[in-house]
Formats: C-alpha cells, structure tokens, sequence
C-alpha cells in the first residue's frame, strides 16, 4: 500500500548508503545500501557474521561506520551514541539485555526518562497510567505496572521492551533476534506486537535467523552475507525457500 | 484504603524487609526479657542504643545505598578516622566549629569521590579499591596523629553540641533524630525520586541503565561520595560526643556496615535492597552487640552471633524470595 500523500521526502524514513565498516583488518560491511519506509517492516536475514548486527548498531549509534551516509526522513545526519540516535526516533531492543529483572514494570519503561515532580522525585500515577496504556497498545495485558520483570514470561518481557520504545515516540524501532530463546506461543506474541507497530505507524527493522518468524510478519526482506547485501525484496517476489537459499549462498560478484 | 495506598503499604512490608523486622521484634523481646534485672530496656540503656548506637548505623544507610548501586565501601571506617583527624586540627588552629565542620563533610565528599572514581575510570572492584582506600587513610592518620589521642574542648561551641549530641526534651538522644533524618531522606531519594531509580537500575542491569543514557558511573560515585559525607559528619558527632580525637574511631565499621545492609535484604549483587530494611539491619546489628553486653556474655560470643544471624537472615529472604517468585 502507497500513501497517495506521500511527499517525496517521506518516502524513506531512514536510508544507508554506502556504509562501510572495518573491525581491524576484517572488512564487516562493504559498502551497503540500505532503506526503511514508513510503517514498513523490514527483514533483516543472514547467516552468523554476515554483517546484519554491525549494519545495525551503525544505525543506533553503537558503532561509527568508516564511510557511507545515513539519511532519517531524508535529512543528512550524524549518528554517534545511542542517545543521537533516540533523538531522531531510532530505539533498539537489545535481546535480554534491555530490561533490569528486579526492577517494576513501570520503572523499567521509564529507566532513566522519570516523568518528575518538582525536585526530580517521580511521578508514579503517570508512570503507572502511562505503562499500563502502552501495554494494552500493543494489545498486552499485564496484571499491575508494580509486577517485577523477573516474573514475566519471556514473550511478556519482550514486549515491555518494545512498549518502552513505542512510549518514546520511536519513529523506527530495531528489534535484535526478538524471538530467540523464547516458545512458540511466546514468540507468537512478539510477532503479534510488530503487526501492532506497523498498525500504529512505526518501521521496524526485524532481525533473525529465523526465517519461519520474519516471513509472515515483514513487508520486504534484505539479505546480507559477509559484508554484502545479497538480495533485497518484496515479500511478493519472493518466498521462505528462495531466501533460505540465498541466505545459503556466498555472494556472487557480476 | 485506596489501591495506592495498599501498594505503598504491601511494598514497605515486602518479603525481605518482612523477614528482617520479625528477626528485629524476636531480638526485642529476647533481650527484654533475659537481660538481668531487665536492663535492656531501661532508660539508660535505651539512650544508649539510639545515641551512641546511632553513630555507626548512620554510615550503615549509605553503604546500603551505595550496595543497591552495585558497589562496596569497605572505607568507611577510615574515611570516618580521616576526617576526624581534619576535624580536630581544624578546632586545635582556632578556626570556628560551624566552618570546620563543613570543610569536613567537605573531605569526606572528596574521599568519596576518589573511590568512586578510581572503581569507575580505572575498572576495578570497588572491593579492591576501598580495601586499598581503608589501608590508606588509616595508614595517613596515624602518621600524621603518630596514634596519639588529643582532646576536645566541647565547651567552644555549646550549639554545635546541642545539635549533634544534645537531648530532645531531655530524653531523645539527638543522633537519633539524626539516624532518623537521614534514613527519611536517603528512604525518599532511594524509593520516589528518579536518582533513586537511576540506582535501581545501574545496580540491576548497569548494561539496561547505561542503553537508557543513564550515566551509571556518575551514579556510583555520587552514591560513593554520599557514603564519605556521612562519615564526615559522624566523625564530627563522635568527637562532639566523646571530646577525643581516637585513630581507633570507627575501626572495624566496615564490615559491621555491609552486616547491616545485608541482613536488612540489600543484596551483594547490587539492584535489590530497601532503605527501610538497611535501617532495621542496622538497628539490628546494634541491639545484638548491646544485648550481648547487657547479658554478660563474653565479647567473642558477639562475632559468633552476627555469622549466625547474618547467614540465617540472608538464607530465610532467599527462601521467602524464591516461593514468591514461584507462586506468581
């Protein structure tokens, strides 16, 4: 679906080109293009060490890439800490590192963005009520924002990662191998909340190895091998068997 | 009673803050009852535990503070002996009390600091850079002081004496006032204000709080240099107190402090821990050492009672923790 109004300058929301990035004397990514638009759900698929976290964390400001642009809403921009990138509307799920298992529902979203009282102490009803509605945004139903982290299920704290980024007003929201290490049912329910996203307007870049998550969810897929992009299509071009092989496939050079 | 209200009332008695105050109340009544002639519960005995005996637990809140954000201090002790060497010269050269006090909490703030930020820039165990900061502020004590005690004039400023040492209406030792104060404060700063969450979360996961652009170095110093102003400032208490400058003073805090903290359910992991539970461990830890006194129990039997009771207070809040967790 195309939006007739779309200028021309929302026709990406964030866009790469040219990146390159050298860890030493090993070159991790050679010199890719690469493209998100609004309320679109990208694959990101490649086998280990095919460059897609590194892609990644030069997007979020982890890593600085050695050459290449980033453009975000069509603007030139410099992306050189996480916090650069939060500011643009880029926010990262980290898988389990993102949430402090002792902490309340409520304060993990919040970590270190309090809404506050005077003298900086925070305004719990808020953060409660703020919580408790992005949750149920993304259609989770969660008992109490006091509930501590450590006692969710694995899909529940996947999703109080992606509601902290939603909360933030994230334009663009990466989500690092969300499904790894969780059930089927629970992994379902992750799948369930990027649908949400996409409803609520945010891209969202999907990284996996597993192609049987990202197919049904994702509009169009990208595949990296060893630094390259491989291929880059639309979901109706293509099928889970034609990208398990090129995922399979060193890149051919032409 | 309204949702919050409960919330607020379920979390201040929660599992391990639970355990802590029935091992309090059974210490109550122990010591009440067995102590000959019931003198643990007369008035002088009383006055003692909350004057005196406010001293250390004092410093037991920020170590407790400091361990929710992850880290130890095992410097309190000479921190306190320090500044309470500072604090006497500063009176021995004339200079008015008020000032001398300041710039004492001043140096403690600044011994904070250093450890704060040795631990954080240079990576190493705060274990081993207070271990290194305990042997070397002692170390320099008694260099400069040669172990020699000296004397304090508490006549010179009376005000000063009334506010650290003095009695609320005769009876209510001042440094309990004080041990309460700070305990409100540091309970406020800890559980309601967004620096308190900033400790939560850097002593929980430091890699979730730094992702969030919490700045968790700056957070364990800060915590570090709070720990070095209430030393100071029982440094200054003690002296007003006792009118002596000791290079004893506050010799063996250290590992009585991180006793309190862990008995009131502050974990040694950082991230899990309570200002209400640090209060009653240090509370604890007093009560048993007074007690022990009080029933003519030979000081060695002390040390064997605060094992026992530290282990079997840590192992009941892991045993009630993991059936919560379990249940929900």
């Amino acid at each position: 679906m195309t939006s007739s109004s779309g200028s021309e300058e929302e026709r990406s929301l964030a866009r790469m080109t040219g990146v390159e990035k050298w860890f030493g004397k090993v070159q991790a990514l050679k010199g890719i293009d690469f493209e998100v638009r609004p309320s679109e759900v990208v694959g990101l698929v490649g086998d280990n060490g095919a460059g897609k976290s590194t892609l990644i964390k030069v997007l979020s400001g982890y890593h600085l890439a050695d050459k290449g642009e980033i453009y975000f809403e069509e603007k030139r921009v410099n992306i050189t800490s996480s916090l650069d990138a939060r500011k643009l509307g880029i926010e990262t799920v980290y898988q389990e590192q993102a949430l402090a298992p002792n902490m309340s529902i409520s304060r993990n979203i919040f970590m270190g963005r309090e809404p506050a009282k005077p003298l900086g102490f925070m305004d719990k009803k808020s953060m409660d009520r703020g919580s408790m509605e992005a949750l149920e945004s993304i259609g989770l139903h969660l008992r109490s924002p006091d509930a501590l982290i450590a006692t969710l299920s694995g899909g529940e704290r996947q999703g109080v990662a992606i509601v902290r980024a939603l909360h933030f007003k994230a334009k663009l929201v990466i989500l690092d191998e969300p499904t790894i290490a969780l059930s089927v049912k629970e992994a379902r329910e992750v799948l369930d909340f990027i649908k949400q996203l996409k409803r609520e307007g945010i891209s969202v870049i999907f990284i996996t190895h597993n192609l049987y998550h990202v197919f049904p969810s994702a509009d169009r897929f990208v595949v990296l091998g060893l630094g390259e992009k491989i291929a880059d299509v639309e979901k109706k071009d293509t099928s889970i068997d034609e990208l398990a092989e090129l995922i399979v496939k060193p890149p051919s050079h032409d | 009673m309204s949702d919050s209200k409960l919330r607020l009332v379920r979390s201040f008695f929660n599992y391990r803050f639970f355990s802590i105050f029935l091992v309090f109340v059974a210490l109550l009544l122990f010591f009440g009852f067995f102590s000959p002639h019931y003198r643990f519960t007369s008035l002088a005995n009383i006055k003692i535990l909350l004057g005196p005996g406010s001293e250390f637990s004092i410093i037991a809140l920020g170590v407790g503070l400091l361990m929710v954000s992850g880290e130890f201090d095992l410097s309190v002790g000479s921190i306190l002996v320090f500044c309470s060497f500072m604090f006497i010269r500063l009176f021995e050269i004339g200079m008015n009390l008020f000032l001398a006090g300041f710039i004492t909490l001043g140096l403690g703030a600044l011994l904070g600091f250093l450890n704060g930020f040795i631990t954080t820039k240079a990576r190493i165990p705060s274990f081993i850079t207070t271990l290194g900061t305990m042997m070397l502020w002692r170390g320099v004590t008694l260099l400069l002081s040669l172990g020699y005690t000296r004397p304090f004039d508490t006549e010179v400023s009376p005000l000063l004496g009334s506010i650290l040492t003095g009695k609320i209406g005769g009876v209510i030792p001042a440094q309990a006032i004080w041990f309460g104060a700070f305990g409100l404060v540091l309970g406020l700063v800890l559980h309601l204000h967004k620096f308190g969450n900033w400790i939560y979360a850097t002593g929980d996961n430091k890699q979730a709080a730094r992702a969030m652009g919490i700045n968790t170095d700056r957070v364990k110093t800060i915590c570090f240099m709070i720990v070095g102003v209430l030393c100071a400032f029982v440094a200054v208490m003690q002296i007003v107190r006792v009118s002596t400058f000791t290079s004893r003073a506050g010799d063996g805090w250290e590992l009585k402090a991180i006793a309190a903290s862990v008995v009131g359910g502050t974990s040694l992991m950082g991230g899990i821990g309570s200002m209400a539970g640090v209060f009653l461990g240090a509370l604890t830890i007093t009560v048993i050492e007074n007690g022990l006194v009080l029933l003519r129990i030979p000081y060695f039997w002390t040390y064997i009672i605060f094992g026992l009771v530290i282990i079997s207070s840590v192992l009941s809040s892991l045993y009630l923790e993991r059936k919560r967790l379990g249940r929900d």
